[in-house]
């Protein structure tokens, strides 16, 4: 049995998308695959699991409840809840150990970085070691300290005798990819770590849904939830007055649009626009044309009763996450592996 | 698209009206419609549909429409909403010509309501009907005569068309108007628009007789580009006078919640007003003040008016108002100031304002009125009369009438004040087609009125469009390939400037660099100095991110600037995403103006011309047109309307600027938009003018 240890240099660089894709493609090259995260999310207010282990857990037929998958939970406060480790580590042994029975390949998630419950000695990359794991380094890239963060972790990972495959630049925002390929890439490379690849953010599998916004705002949905696949990739707040808004919301496209629900204007001027959603804050129920033409233009409307500033407060959680159901996102997730990953060097670490 | 010019004769002169939901109860919708029709002594066949009724109002009563043994010409729907569409259908396959839905509960009620009225106007189409509503006070005409309203008042016979958006309005003026003797020709209370709408009825209105002037009540309009093309053709034979609601911020918003539409922009409309030979006005006072003289007076044939008045301070009122407006005060011909002074007392001012004083009879009028409407250089006369104890109001307004009836080319106007001692004479006026007002203020708007529309109304007739053939549109259709593919919808400012240079708009060379050193390669092959600016479709206001760098003369300057730029953009705006920097050709200091372009969610593209540079937001020395219909002659006009033009012109000494090649710019940019509806918003500011020839500095293009 092999296993491969996704590291991410930092939160929301698209390592569950990743897995999915190596996954399926591992699966379709043959390998039973199995998945593990030892250190998953603090369950929020609305979600109680870890929703990546649960979508891998439908994916892989794992056959384990998502909460064993994840057994310790990394909160900003962990040190209160886990004031004696005691035998954690040895636990994270024994699932894993359960979890891996049968199968050929492992992938093992990370948490958002790789260094958090050092204290306590769970860290992605003690774990690594112990776990005896292959690691792939996922980067985001943002701008040139993503380059010093991705060789810093390499660094270290030598340093502490964990073996890495490579490095993998993995949603990487369009206008950078360039510059990745051209000058990131060579410059990791020279350091004589392997890139594993670039790939592209892709909106359809990064940006949040309209879904996800009505689970984390508690909203309710006044017309529209047939497209509350929808997906956001801006949000906008709508308070300036309208001779100004109309270029703003112009030249933002499928934005959520954040007003007040007695702001009809507002929301008539973004259903002339590239809106994928419209959330009226405040409690106030919109005119009955807004709801008229929202329904005519297939955007939804979500009322919320937060007010503005809340409401924005609240959507720094939101994030998006592939559901089990989602087949064309599975199928996207696999493509970006296909299409660019450097596949023979996965295989070969596979084999060593 | 539904076909230009369509013919309402038969909504307006029906054969026969059946009233579908009509009833016997008083106080009901469908009694009172039954009831108006009857009284209004509509001619032809009444046909009250009712299942439950053998009959009403002495009418036989039908079950159905299809049981109507004759032909139906116009049926008008007052059954509740959830009946009216099966309603519709039976007089679809009856073979109705026209349906007036009175019933409301549709678009304006929310989203069941809208699908609701979707089909209603869908039943229309199958089966050939017209339809005005739903959600309407119906319509009336005065000729035919037909009350197919539920308002009891019927108004007098009159030559004014008045169509609105606002029914309770309708009703409102209505009863006004009977108080205040204005007569009506027709009466149209619009409704939701589902399918006529108002550029129909102004078509209508236009190739009617008996309708001497169009009068609106606007909220929205439902079609901009039909509308403005209705206007344009109706306006050169009959004055359209138009008040638009919802012009400030809460008023746009209560009209977008009242109509269910976003209210274009206020500007949007006043440009397509303009252009269409629409003069608007801005309260129902005025709207009604100055029908009253298109009904009954001439355009005058120039600007000149003179004055009689019987006391110096309402002339001198008079002569304020007209010297604000575009109208001046006439200066008379030696021979009429010998005529006036031999027939006034010493003391009477025989210039304009003629005073014939407060001692006056009716006698000074009778001699002044004649002496100012024979000069040749009056081309309109204010009469102006304030009760005094010798003065007869009424003898003097018999002489108005008189005199008019000698020069019916000319326009009186009269401005009566005072109360019950006037009343009579107004009364007397009003009945002969003498406009009569109570204060001065009012008639001289009503005069100025006048005059525009003479304006409107003899300027040379639009001609074609304005195009150019040496336009690259598949270099266009490529940039916005490329940026649609990349998930954007702001180009790039290399990209916009592609655009524009692929339709002709002369543009300082620019081209996007990703390296320090490509910068400086494009530096040296373009020639220095250049200047720099980030390039990022977030960024704004690039300078204020010290996102650009002007002047920069060697190839050193160049590769520092490009480092210094992204340094600077990065601290302010870490999360920013830059594509590169632009390199461009700097170019030598010019007359800086502006041309940008805003869609119009009614009227399209509107093309802006103005001053550029710091100050434009400041000075909004701005000039509008619709982009689409733009003539040549136009693109001019905007220039002229500025002030910028005296500067173009050569303001104290300076050589004047490639005006031509401006008009040019202006045509192509709006060529441009109309061939390319996506792009939503363009901004070239700034353009640089020289004595030969210009330069878009910057450009930026906001696509969907």
């Amino acid at each position: 049995m092999k296993s491969l240890y996704l590291l991410g240099t930092a939160p929301g660089c698209g390592k569950t998308a990743l897995a999915v894709g190596l996954a399926q493609k591992l699966r379709d090259e043959g390998f039973t695959v199995g998945y593990f995260k030892p250190v998953g999310s603090v369950p929020t207010g609305y979600r109680r699991v870890d929703e990546d282990a649960a979508l891998m857990d439908a994916l892989l037929n794992m056959g384990m409840p998502p909460e064993k998958l994840t057994l310790v939970s990394a909160g900003p406060y962990y040190l209160t809840r886990y004031e004696e480790p005691g035998t954690l580590l040895e636990e994270i042994r024994e699932t894993y150990r359960q979890a891996s029975e049968g199968r050929d390949v492992m992938l093992i998630e990370g948490p958002g970085r790789p260094h958090l419950m050092l204290t306590l000695g769970l860290d992605a990359i003690s774990l690594a070691r112990h776990l005896e794991a292959q690691t792939i380094l996922v980067s985001r890239v943002e701008n040139d300290f993503s380059v010093d963060r991705a060789l810093l972790f390499a660094q270290y990972l030598a340093a502490r005798g964990v073996p890495l495959v490579g490095v993998l630049f993995n949603n990487v925002p369009r206008p950078l990819l360039d510059k990745t390929r051209g000058v990131y890439a060579p410059l990791i490379e020279r350091e004589g770590i392997r890139v594993l690849g670039t790939l592209p953010c892709r909106p359809e599998i990064a940006a949040p849904t309209v879904q996800e916004f009505a689970d984390v705002l508690a909203g309710e949905i006044l017309v529209g939830e047939e497209h509350l696949d929808n997906l956001v990739e801006e949000i906008m707040i709508g308070a300036m007055t309208l001779e100004s808004a109309l270029g703003y919301l112009r030249r933002a496209p499928r934005k959520a649009l954040i007003t007040g629900g007695d702001r009809t204007d507002m929301c008539m001027a973004a259903l002339e626009t590239d809106t994928a959603v419209l959330i009226l804050t405040g409690g106030l129920f919109p005119n009955v044309n807004v709801l008229a033409r929202a329904a005519e233009r297939g955007v939804p409307v979500m009322l919320v009763h937060y007010d503005t500033y809340t409401t924005v407060q609240k959507l720094q959680e939101v994030a998006r996450k592939i559901k089990p159901g989602d087949a064309e996102a599975l199928a996207l997730c696999r493509q970006l592996v296909d299409e660019g990953v450097a596949w023979e060097a996965i295989l070969a670490a596979l084999r060593s | 698209m539904r076909g230009p010019m369509i013919s309402l004769e038969r909504l307006f002169r029906p054969r026969s009206v059946a009233v579908v939901g009509a009833s016997k109860t008083p106080g009901k919708i469908g009694h009172a419609v039954l009831v108006n029709l009857v009284a209004s002594g509509f001619r032809g066949a009444i046909y009250p549909i009712n299942p439950k009724e053998e009959e009403i109002e002495g009418l036989k009563a039908y079950p159905r429409v299809t049981d109507v043994p004759g032909p139906v010409d116009v049926a008008v729907i007052c059954v509740p909403a959830p009946a009216v569409n099966a309603v519709a259908e039976e007089c679809g396959r009856a073979g109705v010509g026209y349906l007036v839905v009175i019933t409301a509960g549709f678009k304006e009620t929310g989203r069941e309501g809208a699908e609701r009225e979707k089909a209603l106007a869908a039943i229309c189409r199958q089966y050939g009907m017209r339809m005005v509503g739903p959600n309407c006070l119906g319509i009336m005409d005065t000729s035919t005569p037909m009350n197919a309203t539920f308002s009891a008042n019927f108004p007098f016979q009159g030559r004014i068309a008045f169509i609105s958006q606002s029914g309770a309005l309708c009703a409102a003026i209505l009863d006004w108007s009977l108080k205040r003797g204005i007569g009506f020709s027709k009466f149209i209370s619009v409704g939701n628009k589902a399918d006529l709408t108002e550029a129909d009825f102004i078509e209508d209105a236009a190739a009617d007789p008996q309708s001497k002037v169009i009068c609106l009540y606007l909220e929205s309009v439902e079609e901009g580009a039909r509308f403005v093309e209705a206007c344009r053709r109706a306006s050169r034979t009959t004055p359209i006078l138009v008040i638009k609601s919802g012009t400030s911020q809460a008023g746009a918003q209560a009209a977008s919640s009242h109509t269910g539409a976003l209210a274009g922009s206020d500007l949007a409309y006043e440009t397509a007003f303009r252009q269409a030979g629409v003069l608007r006005v801005h309260t129902m006072e005025e709207l009604f003040d100055l029908a009253q003289a298109f009904v009954r007076q001439p355009a005058p044939p120039g600007n000149r008016v003179a004055i009689v008045t019987n006391s110096g301070g309402p002339g001198v009122l008079a002569a304020d108002a007209i010297e604000n407006s575009p109208l001046t005060m006439a200066r008379f011909e030696k021979e009429t100031i010998d005529r006036l002074r031999k027939s006034l007392p010493a003391a009477a001012n025989v210039f304009n304002p003629v005073d014939v004083i407060g001692d006056a009879h009716w006698d000074r009028y009778d001699a002044a009125l004649g002496a100012v409407l024979d000069d040749p250089g009056v081309d309109g006369v204010l009469v102006v009369l304030t009760p005094t104890a010798t003065i007869e109001p009424d003898v003097v307004a018999e002489k108005i009438v008189e005199h008019h009836r000698r020069h019916p080319e000319k326009p009186v106007l009269a401005a009566f004040l005072g109360g019950a001692s006037v009343e009579e004479a107004t009364r007397y006026l009003l009945g002969n087609g003498i406009p009569c007002y109570p204060f001065p203020e009012p008639a001289v708007s009503a005069l100025a009125g006048l005059l525009r529309y003479r304006e409107l109304s003899t300027a040379p007739a639009a001609v074609e469009e304005w195009t150019f053939p040496d336009v690259d549109r598949a270099a266009v259709e490529e940039v916005f390939s490329y940026v649609r593919r990349d998930k954007r919808v702001v180009l790039l400012g290399s990209e916009a400037f592609r655009v524009a240079e692929s339709y002709g708009i002369p543009c300082a060379p620019s081209y996007l660099a990703t390296t320090p050193d490509a910068a400086r390669r494009l530096a040296e092959h373009m020639g220095f100095p250049v200047v720099l600016k980030v390039a990022s479709p977030q960024i704004l206001h690039k300078t204020d991110v010290g996102g650009v760098k002007v002047g920069l003369a060697t190839p050193e300057e160049v590769k520092r600037g490009f480092v210094d730029i992204m340094e600077s953009v990065h601290q302010h705006l870490p999360d920013s995403v830059v594509y590169g920097v632009e390199v461009q050709k700097m170019m030598p200091p010019g007359r800086e103006l502006i041309v940008g372009v805003t869609r119009d969610v009614q009227f399209g593209p509107l093309i802006m011309f103005g001053l550029g540079g710091v100050y434009v937001n400041l000075l909004k020395d701005v000039a509008f047109r619709l982009a689409h219909g733009l003539t040549r002659e136009e693109a001019h006009a905007m220039i002229r309307q500025t002030r910028a033009y005296t500067l173009l012109r050569g303001f104290r000494g300076e050589r004047p600027a490639d005006i031509e090649a401006l008009v040019d710019t202006i045509g192509r940019v709006a060529q441009l938009v109309r061939d390319f509806p996506e792009i939503t918003e363009m901004d070239i500011n700034p353009v640089f003018a020289y004595e030969k020839g210009l330069a878009a500095l910057d450009v930026k293009i906001t696509i969907r």
